[in-house]
C-alpha cells in the first residue's frame, strides 16, 4: 500500500501521466480510501511540485507536466471522491479578464489549486464582470481569481472587483489577481484581497484565504 | 551626422551627438493605431488613416511627417506576405478572427480589444517528426516577400541617410513551435517530446535561413541591423530553464546568427522579453549584438546593472521608459523621471538606441509620450549630463 502511495507521489514530481494514472487505480485495487490517496499522495506530490517551482529547480514545463499527471490521476479519483463525499478545501472561479485572451498562467493556476485540493470553475478568457458576477450569484464560490497579461487590460480587474460591489456579493468571495503587469500595490489599489507572483504562491494564497 | 552615423557609432559602443531614437523601426518598437491617432491629433498633425503594419498588435507605421517632427533615426525594411497569402477577416460570435500564412488562427474581441491573439494551432496535434515535414509551410523566398525592399533599403540609406532595420520572415523558433504547437503543448514538448520540439524549432529556422539568404542579398550594405526575436521568460524568471535553453536551443541559435553574421556587417538584434538575464551571457557569446526591449520593470533587469554587467558587450536597443509600471498610468513628471533614470542608466559611452520597451501601447496618453520625447531631448544629448554631476 505505502509503494503503490510513493509510486502516485513520484509519479506526478516526475509529470508521468500514465504512471500517476495506474497508481491512482492500484491504490483504489488495494481498498485506500480515496481522500487519502488525494491527501496523502497527490495533494502532497503538488504540493512539493510548487516547492521545486518556487526555490527554481522546476520551471513551466516540470511543473506543467507534473499537474497533467495529477489530472491523469484525479480523472480516475474523481467519481469516487464525489460518492465518498469528500469535500474540496473551498472553489474557486477562475478567468482571464475581459479583453485579454493569454491562458497558460490562468491554466497552471487552475491546475495548482485543484492539485491542492480545490475544486476549479474556469470560465476561460476574455470573461466580462458580468459572467464572474454571475458565477458568484450561481453560489458557493469561496474564490474568485482573476489574471491579466496585459497593462491594457488590468483595468478589467478593478472593473470586475466593482461589478462584484454593486451586485451587493463583493463580501461573499475572496478576490485574488495575478499576471505579469500586477503588483500587491495594484491589488490594495483595487480592494483584492490578495496577489501573487506565480500559481504555485497563489495556492498558499488561496489557502490562507480561507484560513484552510 | 546624419541618421545612419549617429545609429552605427551608438552600435559601435561609441558617443554620437545624441540618443539615435526608434519610434517604429521594428514591430517591437512601434505604436499602436490608437494612441498613435491620439499622438498625431496632440501635434496638430493632420488626420490620417492609420496604416496597420502588424495585425497581431494593431500597432502603425509612423507617417513621415511626425518621423521628421520626433526625429526618428531608423527606417524599417519589412518582408512582405507571400503572393499567394491575403489576410481574410472573418466573424465568429464575440471576435473577428483569421488565420495567419501559417496556419496559426487569431482572435480579437469585438468589445474591449486590443489585438489579435491566437486560439487555434496547426500543429497542436502533431505526434511525429514526419507531421512537421509533411506541413505546408508558407515559401520563405517568394518574391513577392521583398518587392521594393532593395529600393526601400537604398533609399533609406544613401538618400535619406537614414538607419536601416529590417524585419524577419516570422517571429522566432521557440515562438513560431509554440505558436504551432499551442503553448501547453509547446511547454509539454520540453520536458516529453523534446525530439519533436527541436525537429520544429529547426524547421523553422530554416526558413529563417533561406529567407535572410535573399533578403541579404538583396539589400545588401543598406541595412544596419536586422532582427530576430525569441521569447522565453516571464516576469520574475524564465519560463524554461536555463539549463534547458542552453541544451536544446541555443545550438540552433548560435546556428542561425553565424548563418546571418556570415552574410552581413549588420548586427544581430535580438528582441527577449521578460527575465532573461542568465541567459544575456549565452546570448553574447552567439552572436547577438542588440538586446530588446530590456524590459527593466522584470525581475534582475534593472537598467543599471544591465549596463553595468554587460554594456561592453552588447547594445541596448529599449529600455528607454517603463511601459509596464510607468509610462501608461504615471503622470508625465513620472515617465519625465524615468526617462532621465534610463538615459542615466543606458547612455553613456553609446551602445544605447533609444526605443520604449516594446511597443507603445494604446493607452498610453499623448501627455506622456510627449513627456518622454521632451525628456529625450533634453537629456539626450552627448555628453550626458548625469544627474549626480
Amino acid at each position: 500500500m505505502e509503494a503503490t502511495m510513493n509510486e502516485l507521489y513520484d509519479g506526478i514530481i516526475n509529470g508521468d501521466a500514465q504512471e500517476a494514472k495506474e497508481q491512482v487505480q492500484s491504490a483504489l485495487d488495494a481498498g485506500i480510501d480515496p481522500s487519502s490517496i488525494l491527501n496523502d499522495s497527490m495533494v502532497k506530490a503538488m504540493a512539493e511540485v510548487g516547492r521545486l517551482f518556487e526555490e527554481g529547480e522546476y520551471y513551466v514545463p516540470e511543473m506543467l507536466i507534473s499537474a497533467r499527471a495529477m489530472q491523469s490521476g484525479l480523472a480516475v479519483l474523481k467519481p469516487l471522491l464525489v460518492q465518498a463525499d469528500v469535500k474540496a478545501v473551498g472553489k474557486v472561479v477562475a478567468g482571464t479578464v475581459k479583453g485579454d485572451l493569454h491562458d497558460i498562467g490562468k491554466n497552471l493556476l487552475c491546475m495548482m489549486l485543484e492539485g491542492a485540493g480545490f475544486e476549479i470553475q474556469d470560465l476561460g478568457t476574455d470573461v466580462s464582470p458580468q459572467k464572474f458576477v454571475d458565477a458568484v450569484r450561481a453560489g458557493d464560490v469561496d474564490i474568485i481569481a482573476l489574471s491579466a497579461l496585459l497593462t491594457t487590460t488590468m483595468p478589467n480587474m478593478k472593473a470586475t472587483i466593482q461589478a462584484l460591489q454593486e451586485s451587493g456579493l463583493r463580501e461573499r468571495v475572496k478576490v485574488i489577481i495575478g499576471g505579469a503587469p500586477v503588483t500587491p500595490d495594484y491589488a490594495n489599489q483595487i480592494g483584492a484581497d490578495g496577489y501573487a507572483p506565480d500559481a504555485s504562491r497563489a495556492v498558499a494564497l488561496a489557502k490562507s484565504l480561507l484560513g484552510a | 551626422m546624419n541618421s545612419r552615423e549617429r545609429l552605427n557609432l551608438a552600435l559601435n559602443h561609441q558617443e554620437p551627438d545624441r540618443i539615435p531614437f526608434d519610434l517604429g523601426a521594428t514591430v517591437l518598437t512601434s505604436i499602436h493605431h490608437k494612441s498613435y491617432t491620439a499622438l498625431r491629433k496632440h501635434l496638430g498633425l493632420p488626420e490620417v488613416e492609420p496604416q496597420i503594419v502588424d495585425i497581431f498588435q494593431q500597432i502603425v507605421t509612423v507617417d513621415d511627417d511626425m518621423r521628421d517632427l520626433l526625429k526618428v533615426d531608423v527606417r524599417d525594411v519589412a518582408p512582405r506576405s507571400s503572393a499567394t497569402f491575403h489576410i481574410d477577416i472573418k466573424e465568429m460570435e464575440g471576435y473577428t478572427y483569421f488565420y495567419d500564412e501559417w496556419g496559426i488562427g487569431w482572435k480579437m474581441p469585438k468589445e474591449g480589444g486590443w489585438y489579435y491573439d491566437m486560439f487555434d494551432h496547426p500543429l497542436k496535434d502533431a505526434q511525429t517528426i514526419a507531421d512537421i515535414e509533411n506541413y505546408p509551410w508558407p515559401d520563405p523566398v517568394d518574391p513577392a516577400r521583398f518587392a521594393g525592399m532593395a529600393e526601400r533599403a537604398r533609399r533609406a540609406a544613401e538618400v535619406e541617410g537614414q538607419a536601416v532595420f529590417m524585419g524577419g520572415l516570422s517571429a522566432g523558433i521557440m515562438e513560431m513551435a509554440a505558436w504551432m504547437r499551442g503553448f501547453a503543448n509547446y511547454f509539454s514538448d520540453f520536458a516529453i517530446n523534446e525530439k519533436l520540439l527541436v525537429a520544429l524549432m529547426s524547421k523553422v529556422m530554416e526558413l529563417k535561413m533561406a529567407y535572410w539568404e535573399k533578403a541579404l542579398a538583396e539589400v545588401g550594405n543598406c541595412v544596419d541591423a536586422i532582427g530576430e526575436a525569441d521569447d522565453f521568460a516571464g516576469q520574475f524568471r524564465m519560463l524554461i530553464s536555463p539549463a534547458t535553453y542552453r541544451r536544446m536551443v541555443k545550438p540552433l541559435h548560435k546556428q542561425l546568427f553565424d548563418f546571418i553574421h556570415a552574410r552581413t556587417k549588420a548586427k544581430i538584434f535580438f528582441h527577449s522579453c521578460g527575465s532573461i538575464r542568465p541567459v544575456i551571457p549565452d546570448l553574447i557569446e552567439i552572436g547577438v549584438d542588440i538586446l530588446n526591449p530590456v524590459q527593466v520593470s522584470a525581475t534582475g533587469m534593472d537598467s543599471a546593472e544591465l549596463k553595468r554587467e554587460f554594456g561592453k558587450d552588447i547594445v541596448f536597443w529599449g529600455g528607454g521608459v517603463d511601459t509596464q509600471r510607468v509610462f501608461g498610468s504615471g503622470t508625465p513628471q513620472e515617465v519625465s523621471d524615468d526617462v532621465r533614470r534610463r538615459i542615466d542608466d543606458l547612455a553613456p559611452g553609446g551602445g544605447f538606441v533609444f526605443a520604449t520597451v516594446h511597443n507603445i501601447q494604446g493607452n498610453v496618453p499623448a501627455q506622456n509620450i510627449m513627456a518622454m520625447w521632451d525628456t529625450l531631448q533634453q537629456y539626450g544629448n552627448y555628453p550626458i549630463a548625469r544627474r549626480n554631476d
